[in-house]
């Protein structure tokens, strides 16, 4: 299949040479899978096999782009749609600046994190691991919700800069099971990430859910007084506020516009607390990488943060343009983002239940819709959600309403870090709007920051 | 194409499936235009055209979808095995609500179809709304259109087959300016739905220079503003913001697969109960809220929802008492089971899908609140001791369960004793949801009402972005906290 796409992109490379145009072809092929549970049933089974392709055309500083969903059979489509792409830079706008074909100096092919057993799983498969993580769990009242997302995702590219391009293939799922009560409205829930058919682990799934329930279905909720809480995070909250990080932070051509919390000048600088290091490292699989970027820069291990020293913005390519600025190899769909662990030897959820503590400690594992308040300051908000614990001082535990958190980053990954779990793991943060596009953070287990207020507490889940 | 679909309609109707329907996209387009600071950095087009095949099978549902319409039986026959291994997994079978069998045709209204406006035109709008905007204290000038126009053929095993051809204009302006702390602040120009057509003749040059100069004029007064004060304030409303506290704390709750708990592995659930209907106090006796899919100028119309049911307009609040929900064929008949009683008297036709490769799901349609009796917005200022006046949406967040919201917003001017005294920054404010519609005490006439559209809603597994409107009054709701 490989062959196949690789020679189709190169006929209408040679169509778009023969024509004389400047284009270059940007391939997208998924087999996207996805069984949602609701209510304690299949919800919904659905698959969807697309193929897109999205041509850029140059002309100068001029240029202009079409995208179609298509197949390999619809040659003459494909050409017609790079038709129209030329003749619509014709009729742009020049650039301030001269933009940058993709220049592919050798091809490169990556299917090494494919894994067909995992694309392809069976429905029959995916139905038995759910039976298995929560079978017993369920009641009358505790109902099943939750996704088995899986499938193949094929990226390829080429240009008329030069005879080579560029193909990389992974396979990739992602498991979500939530159990909920649906009359008090609470929820737990477990995640797993799976890069290979082997990732996937039904046993730690169950433990997850099974320990949370315990005390969901055993321990009176609270409203909890407004006021600072340590707070320890999980791995899903983590990720989401490294994601914001990545964003407001940590993006050269935002900064440029304004919108990061970082400048120029906090290069080399110690930013953030000495614990934090966090890295773009496309050799980690679990994160689906890409290993080139789609202008064929050989991507490679980039810190961001080391030791709590900011090191460096990441550049795209077309903000690489326009601001003068050396590309770094992130005009990619997502990059490989892998926060380092830290020293406490807290790796599960029934450790951090029996960690000696000082003070009361406020478990999120899930922050629930975030969003930027204040991104010159790095403020977000959001609210913690599937299974927030309180875990008291006198050892006990209490189930917690939920709370909303308004807290800037720079003092989440600051000096109230307090410690950082040694083990990490790979959180699924892939979304589904439009194309397939697999991505995971690596995290630790847990992060403990401390002094962090409460803006508001639920009355109710 | 068609007969091939019917025939494999029956095919697997033959098979034992209960029901089949089909949503073939011959064609959707796009076509989108960004200038950012003077530079088109994005002139684009797409097209795409495929088959959706939805099928349920012993109380269960299967889908399959491909723009490979080469071997089209086996696409059915996928849905239909996606189908069969749900159905060994069903806690309460599939039942659709009864519907007539429509043959119909619903075609957007436009005067002038935007894809057929030259490219250069389309850059010259750019180019003037750029350089109106290109002021002192801008640091950031984005301009944007995007339109969209899809041809949906609806077909079903239950006999109806309706052809739908919906046209969308969108265009924004946005600018971006630094205070003299270095805080980046924004103010956006969304337009108002105005006329009774959704075609390139809402591309108004004059009115947008108009809110051009005007975005840029409040940009200049937010960056020279103080910091908003944390107290608790009378809130006005104005559209460009009442709009998204209707979308966030009204429309979604009222998703009724939320309140089933079909969305609970994702977008979350609601604090709403079947036994609230005809109960609970949503709101204040000011608040009547309805689903209107009807209004012509707006992208929550589109004349038959994706289960093939008509455009409606329905209560969901009564002068603050909560009636009626955001329903298909599916989740109407499993709430009046579990609710053992009739709350639903069929579907509310907002079963809608973004593509022909998702399935569709409960999306608002138009979610308006009724104009009041409250007057003006002068008048609404000036029967307000101590209140902010905000305006335009810069962050939303909202509880899992859309219990509590809080939201950043664009622009802020406090009110003391009936009159606007001066415009603040960083302007917010929170609440808990049920508290909050109960403490609206004005609801302005019709010359504060406007439709506001939203682009980008998500929901689902896989997601989908919808289209839809809010018409919206301004408001004023009691005792808020605002400034956190």
């Amino acid at each position: 299949m490989s062959e196949k796409i690789l020679q189709t992109l190169g006929a209408l490379r040679d169509y778009s040479l023969e024509k004389g145009y400047e284009i270059s072809l940007y391939y997208h092929e998924e087999d996207s899978y996805l069984m949602r549970f609701a209510n304690s049933a299949i919800s919904l089974n659905t698959n969807e096999h697309l193929i897109r392709l999205e041509v850029t055309a140059y002309e100068g500083s001029k240029r202009a782009s079409y995208a179609m969903i298509t197949d390999l059979a619809k040659l003459d489509d494909m050409k017609k749609g790079i038709d129209i792409a030329n003749e619509m830079a014709k009729h742009a706008m020049p650039l301030t600046y001269q933009t940058t074909v993709p220049t592919y100096e050798n091809t490169f092919i990556d299917v090494s994190n494919f894994d067909p057993d995992l694309s392809t799983i069976s429905n029959e498969e995916k139905l038995a691991l759910f039976n298995q993580v929560v079978s017993g769990l369920e009641t009358d009242e505790i109902k099943l919700s939750g996704i088995f997302s899986c499938g193949a995702n094929t990226v390829a590219a080429i240009s008329t800069r030069s005879e080579h391009s560029i193909l990389m293939k992974t396979s990739d799922a992602q498991v979500t099971i939530v159990l909920s009560h649906n009359r008090l409205k609470w929820e737990v829930q477990a995640e797993q990430s799976a890069q290979q058919k082997s990732d996937l682990d039904p046993a730690a799934l169950r433990a997850e859910l099974t320990a949370l329930l315990h005390h969901y279905t055993h321990d009176s909720p609270q409203q909890l007084p407004l006021g600072r809480y340590n707070i320890v995070f999980g791995p899903a909250a983590i990720a989401d506020m490294l994601n914001f990080t990545r964003y407001i932070a940590f993006n050269g051509g935002l900064m440029k516009r304004g919108y990061s919390f970082l400048n120029e000048e906090n290069i080399d600088q110690k930013v953030f607390s000495n614990q934090f290091s966090f890295f773009d490292d496309p050799e980690r699989r679990e994160t689906f990488p890409f290993r080139r970027d789609i202008y064929g820069i050989e991507r490679k291990r980039f810190a961001l943060v080391e030791n709590g020293v900011f090191k460096a913005f990441a550049w795209y390519q077309d903000d690489a343009d326009e601001f003068g600025q050396q590309p770094t190899g992130h005009t990619v769909p997502h990059h490989s983002l892998c926060m380092a662990g830290g020293s406490q030897p807290v790796n599960s959820l029934g450790e951090l239940l029996n960690l000696p503590r000082e003070t009361d400690i406020l478990y999120i594992p899930f922050l629930h819709y975030m969003n930027i308040v204040n991104p010159s300051k790095g403020i977000l908000t959001g609210s913690s959600r599937f299974g927030a614990l309180l875990l008291k001082q006198d050892g006990t535990v209490v189930v917690p309403y939920n709370v909303r958190l308004t807290q800037s980053l720079l003092d989440i990954f600051g000096d109230r870090l307090s410690w950082i779990a040694q083990e990490i793991l790979p959180y699924n943060t892939s979304l589904s709007y439009g194309a397939r596009n697999p991505t995971s953070i690596i995290v630790p287990r847990f992060m403990q920051v401390n002094d962090l207020e409460i803006s508001h507490s639920n009355s109710s889940y | 194409m068609l007969n091939q679909i019917k025939q494999q309609i029956e095919r697997l109707r033959a098979r034992g499936a209960t029901y089949v329907d089909t949503r073939w996209y011959p064609y959707e387009e796009t076509n989108s235009l960004l200038m950012w600071n003077g530079n088109l950095k994005d002139a684009s087009s797409s097209s795409e055209s495929g088959v959706g095949v939805r099928v349920l099978y012993k109380g269960a549902w299967g889908f399959s979808a491909s723009s490979d319409l080469s071997d089209i039986s086996a696409l059915f026959d996928k849905a239909f095995d996606n189908a069969r291994i749900a159905a060994e997994r069903v806690t309460f079978p599939v039942r659709l609500a009864e519907k007539e069998t429509i043959e119909a045709k619903f075609e957007s209204p436009l005067r002038i179809n935007p894809f057929e406006i030259p490219l250069t035109e389309k850059i010259a709008f750019l180019q003037e709304m750029d350089k109106r905007l290109d002021q002192p204290g801008v640091t950031q000038r984005v301009c944007s259109l995007n339109f969209t126009r899809k041809q949906i053929i609806f077909v079903d095993s239950e006999g109806s087959q309706i052809e739908k051809i919906i046209t969308e204009a969108f265009a924004d302006l946005e600018v971006n300016g630094l205070d003299s702390e270095g805080g980046m602040h924004e103010r956006k120009f969304k337009p108002p739905r105005r006329g009774e057509s959704r075609g390139w003749e809402n591309i108004d040059l004059q009115y947008f220079s108009q809110n051009a100069e005007r975005i840029v004029r409040e940009l200049n007064d937010t960056l020279q503003a103080e910091q908003c004060p944390v107290d608790d304030r009378a809130v006005i409303l104005l559209p460009g913001i009442m709009y998204l506290q209707t979308h966030e704390t009204i429309g979604h709750p009222l998703e009724l697969d939320r309140i089933l708990g079909y969305e609970l592995a994702f977008a979350g659930g609601s604090f709403v109960t079947l036994d609230d209907f005809s109960k609970l106090r949503y709101g204040s006796e000011k608040l009547t809220v309805r689903a209107d899919a009807t209004l012509p100028n707006s992208p929550g119309s589109f004349g038959f929802d994706d289960d093939g049911i008509p455009a409606q307009d329905n209560l969901l609040i009564d002068k603050g008492i909560l009636v009626g929900a955001i329903t298909g064929r599916q989740m109407v008949e499993e709430a009046n089971a579990k609710a053992r009683r009739t709350i639903f008297n069929g579907s509310s036709g907002a079963n809608r899908a973004t593509s022909f490769y998702r399935v569709p799901i409960e999306r608002m349609t138009n979610i308006n609140i009724d104009a009041g009796q409250d007057g003006t917005l002068e008048d609404i200022i000036r029967n307000t001791e101590r209140g902010i006046v905000l305006d335009g949406d810069r962050s939303w967040s909202i509880g899992s369960n859309r219990e509590q919201f809080h939201f950043g917003t664009e622009a802020g001017w406090l009110v003391e004793d009936g009159q606007i005294t001066r415009p603040v920054k960083n302007a917010t404010y929170k609440g808990s949801t049920v508290a909050f519609w109960n403490s609206l005490t004005a609801v302005g006439n019709q010359s504060t009402w406007e439709v506001c559209y939203v682009d980008n809603c998500g929901k689902g597994q896989p997601n989908q972005i919808m289209q839809l409107g809010h018409g919206v009054p301004v408001c004023r709701f009691d005792n808020v906290r605002i400034g956190e």
